[in-house]
């Protein structure tokens, strides 16, 4: 057994301090829900770990006076399901962090550890690729912001540079006539991991669709942000022609593993089904009849 | 009618300790000077054993001991025993590999115990498990049933040729084949009855102490019965008298059959505890549950019925091959066999069965008894081949089990398998279930489904189980000092609510308050014999004890009564708890009897005290019988089934108390849901790794996978014990997945689908769809 040096900073600038000094040994705890289990399973030995949620930007969700949302990285899923507006605006995305493992796990698991965890099966990550949030991150050399499907790289590894922290994820304002959704399929309901997930954002005007995202889950190595299928639902009034399509560019997209949970075929042609009813889900929350 | 009397939804008067945190399980007792042990298990399911370097683990501070194969052979250890041996077709004996305690010279499975680590901590038993050094020649491994007999499959046992363990038959073969040559039809049907990891919520665990001054063992442990286990003890593995060993069996969190046997780590921790001096505890992991509690079902089976022109089933065959893993467990050759075989004519007329049943080894976790032990396999088969012949032949699926059902006026009816029923009612309990279920309204619920884009489907079974178990049973009854009345049984209660069935029928016997009983279990130097739980064998056996020791006390306190109020036993008559003089009003109260007799024995006085013990001979077993009713909706898309609809008829006979059985009913629904929609365990074929090794891989039914059931019961007494009833323990998982299935097929069947295995994941429902679409 070795000793796990534990370190609760106040700012951020601490934290990407020790973060960076640690060459590589430190891992940052979020709400923990997947860093405790890979330690105690021996995945990871890290020789320091960083608590994030002392920092109060990293647990802090705003408003702005535009209508965008900020989010701190380890914002629980529980307290993004208090926020008496996110919701509101943003009901696939908060369904999406709400589907991260059980109600205990909600008051812990953060949006910012579901995307450093880099699973391709993490559920709030296609609903936040289609809702378009960019992530800030912070490290030695500064502050950037990148889009969120630029964060992961494969199953378990990230972009993020050698000491670089998720500091939060901007969701930008909402015009009228908007509504995001997500669906996952898993072989049941909560606590097991997602054989297709599909995250869908759609702006109306008149009935047609003006602006659309797609992101789409546990079918590659990383969460996708499926251009193809928001291409052939821009333009359209959502025609069956069009969201077959879409379905059909998700199912291109795809490009899953075998394994005990789901086969290629499976997972390739409920991606197309799942496509086709959260864009129901989201026409309806963008308010049309 | 009392609070506690018979029929009454008595509440579990353990539940209050149970829910409240106040029970005691055996990881919960840590006896002073407590050494703990770790068991290394081997990663490989199939391999040589070539050597186990133990120093550096022995060197990691706070380790005790590190023990090997070796080292129990030196000291005489015995193997972990088989109690059954079946005779093969011809004539010889099933193959009987060893199984020793720890491994010796080979691995079977991923799992087997390998070496056991005793330290002052867990944790430094566990570090010093990493530190042993094992080498290991892996060979090629057979973890799949379905191919484990083809000819070039690695072989698990060198003298098991083509993995076959037994190869057994029973019924009227002849006799079969004759009806088969005139049926006017035949259906066929091959099911695969999938391996289900039983997941008690409470692990195993096990504490051993030695005293060496007496040569005696204290074995604390999560059993279904300690005598077994104290037999096997002293018998099997150390060979010394089964009195050496007491075996306490604290609360225990479930068992569904996989608490009945002698398993590795029990006999470790009482080997360690005679070498190191001192007690030695083990507890399972969840993890560590998955490799080593033994795993229930896994067979594939042909199963054929022979029907005439009018839809009479005349005959039926089944070829049944068996799973038994990497070697045998206490039971594992009997569950497949004489325990599942015995109900295959089930509620039905046939008139001849014969089974051909092979057990086979496979380099997997090996496989016993499970809630119903072979009979919940039958009654699927049965089951689905019926629905499948009505299918075939164009009959309605009701109709033809009617036709074919046994009639009271039958009863005692002996089937073609030798079971001799003693009762049952069926057609009437099948009518009551289907009216209560709207059977003959389910088209338009269909065609509503139909309309959201579901497919919905109902399903029936008439299940028969049949239950077992030791053939005696014991109960004592004692007047304790402090005014109770302490019931001692040789039964051993996982959750079933023993505690207040007991005290239900005490009351009943005694006339005493409830308040007032003591259930007493568990406990082998304080309860000298006892047929533990199994086989839903507990109240008709234990229920039995109790009142033939009742009836003993009640003579006893008669000739006491009549000692004490002066009158001839004659005249004493017994009432409400109260022996009185006949026409008078002169009486005592049977509580207060006791103690005066007690202190007036204690005084040296010759007078009759009122403490009882006897034993019962259970002569017959009981045949609960049973319509569940299933309706399921399905998404074809995504092939996600919900269970919209579940309804339970039961003949359990006389209900003591309707609430628990409704409980253990719900229970029993939830497993067989599982096991017929969620539960698949996955092996890879390479590795012969366990796949679904956690609770993130292998799904567990919760509350809301399932509907609220409704269980109603059409009582007809047993006839073959004076209290009537029939054991309700396993009939839940023995009904729900034939109906589940039939409900599924049924949804899907205008697709043409005929038959789906389980589980029925969506990912299987989907591809059937798509492979019926595609047609």
């Amino acid at each position: 057994m070795t000793d796990i040096r534990y370190l609760a900073p106040r700012t951020l600038d601490e934290a990407v301090g020790a973060f960076a000094a640690s060459q590589g040994a430190a891992r940052i705890l979020a709400g923990g829900t997947d860093l405790l289990v890979q330690m105690r399973n021996g995945a990871v030995r890290p020789g320091t770990i960083i608590d994030i949620k002392k920092i109060t930007e990293l647990t802090s969700i705003e408003e702005a006076a535009d209508g965008g949302f900020r989010i701190g990285a380890a914002v629980s899923g529980a307290a993004l399901a208090e926020h008496p507006r996110f919701g509101r605006v943003w009901p696939g995305v908060l369904e999406a962090v709400n589907l991260i493992g059980s109600t205990q796990v909600q008051g812990r698991a953060s949006p910012g550890g579901n995307l450093c965890n880099a699973s391709p099966a993490g559920d709030s990550v296609p609903a936040l690729v289609a809702a378009g949030a960019v992530v800030t991150v912070q490290g030695p050399k500064g502050r950037r912001q990148v889009a969120v499907e630029a964060v992961p790289a494969g199953p378990g590894r990230t972009n993020l540079g050698p000491g670089e922290i998720v500091v939060s994820f901007t969701l930008p304002p909402r015009p009228e006539g908007s509504g995001d959704a997500y669906l996952r399929m898993t072989p049941r309901t909560e606590m097991d991991i997602a054989v297709v997930g599909v995250g869908v954002s759609l702006t109306l005007r008149d009935g047609v669709v003006a602006a659309a995202r797609v992101g789409l889950g546990a079918v590659a190595p990383t969460v996708l942000l499926v251009a193809d299928a928001a291409r052939a639902l821009i333009g359209s009034r959502l025609d069956e022609a069009a969201v077959h399509a879409a379905a059909a560019a998700c199912r291109a997209a795809c490009n899953p593993i075998d394994d005990k949970r789901g086969t290629i075929a499976y997972r390739t042609r409920v991606a197309g089904v799942l496509l086709q009813r959260a864009v129901a889900i989201a026409a309806e929350r963008a308010g049309r009849v | 009618m009392t609070k506690f009397g018979i029929a009454q939804p008595v509440r579990r008067v353990e539940d209050p300790r149970l829910l409240k945190g106040n029970g005691a399980y055996t990881d919960d007792i840590t006896l002073p000077g407590t050494a703990h042990g770790v068991v290394l298990r081997s990663p490989h399911a199939a391999a040589k054993l070539l050597s186990i370097e133990t120093a550096a683990a022995k060197a990691v501070p706070g380790v005790l001991a590190v023990y090997t194969g070796a080292d129990l052979k030196a000291d005489g250890i015995g193997d972990l025993p088989c109690a059954v041996t079946l005779k093969n077709r011809d004539g010889s004996d099933q193959f009987s590999p060893p199984r020793p305690t720890l491994a010796v010279d080979a691995v079977h499975h991923v799992g087997t115990p390998v070496a056991f680590i005793v330290a002052e901590t867990t944790q430094a038993a566990r570090d010093a498990a990493e530190a042993v050094m094992v080498e290991y020649d892996i060979l090629p491994s057979i973890t799949d049933l379905a191919t484990a007999m083809d000819p070039g499959a690695p072989q698990v046992w060198a003298g098991a040729p083509r993995n076959v363990c037994f190869d057994w038959e029973v019924g009227q073969k002849d006799k079969v084949e004759e009806l088969f040559a005139k049926a006017a039809h035949v259906t066929r049907l091959t099911v695969v009855n999938n391996r289900i990891v039983v997941s008690s919520i409470e692990a195993r665990a096990a504490q051993a102490e030695y005293d060496s001054a007496t040569g005696r063992w204290t074995l604390r442990t999560n059993t279904q019965g300690g005598w077994g286990i104290k037999e096997m003890m002293g018998n099997n593995i150390f060979n010394v008298p089964p009195d050496r060993f007491r075996v306490i069996t604290p609360d225990v969190g479930g068992g569904f059959g996989m608490k009945l046997f002698l398993y590795a780590e029990q006999v470790l921790a009482c080997y360690a505890a005679r070498k190191l001096g001192r007690p030695v505890k083990w507890t399972s992991e969840r993890s560590e549950a998955f490799l080593s509690d033994s795993a229930g079902r896994d067979n594939i089976t042909l199963g054929e019925i022979a029907l005439d022109k009018d839809g009479k089933l005349l005959a039926l065959r089944t070829r049944n091959v068996a799973n038994m893993g990497g070697y045998l467990s206490n039971f594992a050759p009997y569950i497949p066999t004489m325990a599942g075989t015995g109900v295959l004519a089930s509620v039905y007329g046939f008139q001849a069965v014969y089974a051909n049943v092979i057990g086979v080894f496979t380099n997997t976790v090996p496989v016993d008894a499970y809630r119903g032990a072979g009979r919940p396999e039958s009654n699927y088969l049965v089951e689905r081949l019926i629905d499948a012949a009505a299918r075939e032949i164009g009959m309605d699926r009701v109709e033809l089990r009617r036709r074919n059902m046994v009639t009271p006026d039958a009863m005692p009816y002996t089937s073609p398998m030798g079971k001799k029923y003693d009762s049952g009612d069926f057609r009437i309990v099948l009518d009551a279930a289907l009216k209560k279920v709207d059977w003959a309204g389910f088209e338009a619920r269909r065609a509503a489904a139909a309309k959201r884009g579901r497919r919905r489907g109902i399903g029936l079974a008439y299940y028969l189980e049949a239950t077992g178990g030791a053939p005696t049973e014991r109960a004592e009854i004692r007047f304790a000092e402090d005014g109770f009345v302490d019931v001692y049984v040789g039964t051993q209660s996982t959750g079933q609510g023993h505690e207040t069935a007991y005290v239900q029928l005490t009351v009943d016997q005694l006339g005493v308050p409830g308040e007032k009983v003591r259930v007493k279990q568990g406990d082998t130097d304080s309860i000298p014999v006892g047929g533990g739980t199994g086989g839903a064998r507990s109240l008709y056996s234990e229920g039995q004890a109790i009142l033939v020791t009742a009836g003993t006390v009640i003579e006893k306190g008669r000739k006491a009564a009549s000692e004490t109020l002066e009158a001839a036993p004659a005249d004493i008559v017994f009432e409400a708890g109260r022996f009185s003089i006949a026409g008078t009003d002169r009486g005592v109260d049977i509580i207060a009897l006791a103690a005066a007799q007690r202190a007036r024995a204690a005084k040296g006085e010759d007078v009759t005290t009122l403490d009882a013990a006897e034993i019962a001979n259970i002569d017959a077993h009981t045949f609960p019988n049973g319509c569940h009713i299933a309706e399921v909706e399905i998404d074809p898309e995504t092939g996600t089934l919900e269970l919209v609809r579940y309804s339970v008829t039961d003949d359990v006979g006389k209900a003591v108390n309707p609430m628990i059985v409704r409980g253990q009913v719900h229970g029993g629904v939830a497993q067989g849901f599982g096991q017929a929609v969620l539960e698949r365990t996955a092996y890879d074929p390479e590795s012969g790794q366990l796949l679904s090794g956690s609770f993130m891989d292998y799904t567990m039914p919760r509350a809301d996978d399932l509907p609220s059931i409704d269980v109603d019961f059409i009582e007809v007494p047993c006839r073959s014990n004076p209290l009537g009833v029939k054991g309700a323990g396993e009939a839940g998982a023995v009904g729900s997945p034939p109906a589940v299935v039939n409900a599924i097929v049924d949804a899907l069947s205008p697709l043409g689908i005929t038959h789906v295995d389980m589980p029925a994941t969506p990912e299987r429902l989907w591809q059937a769809v798509a492979t019926a679409r595609a047609a």
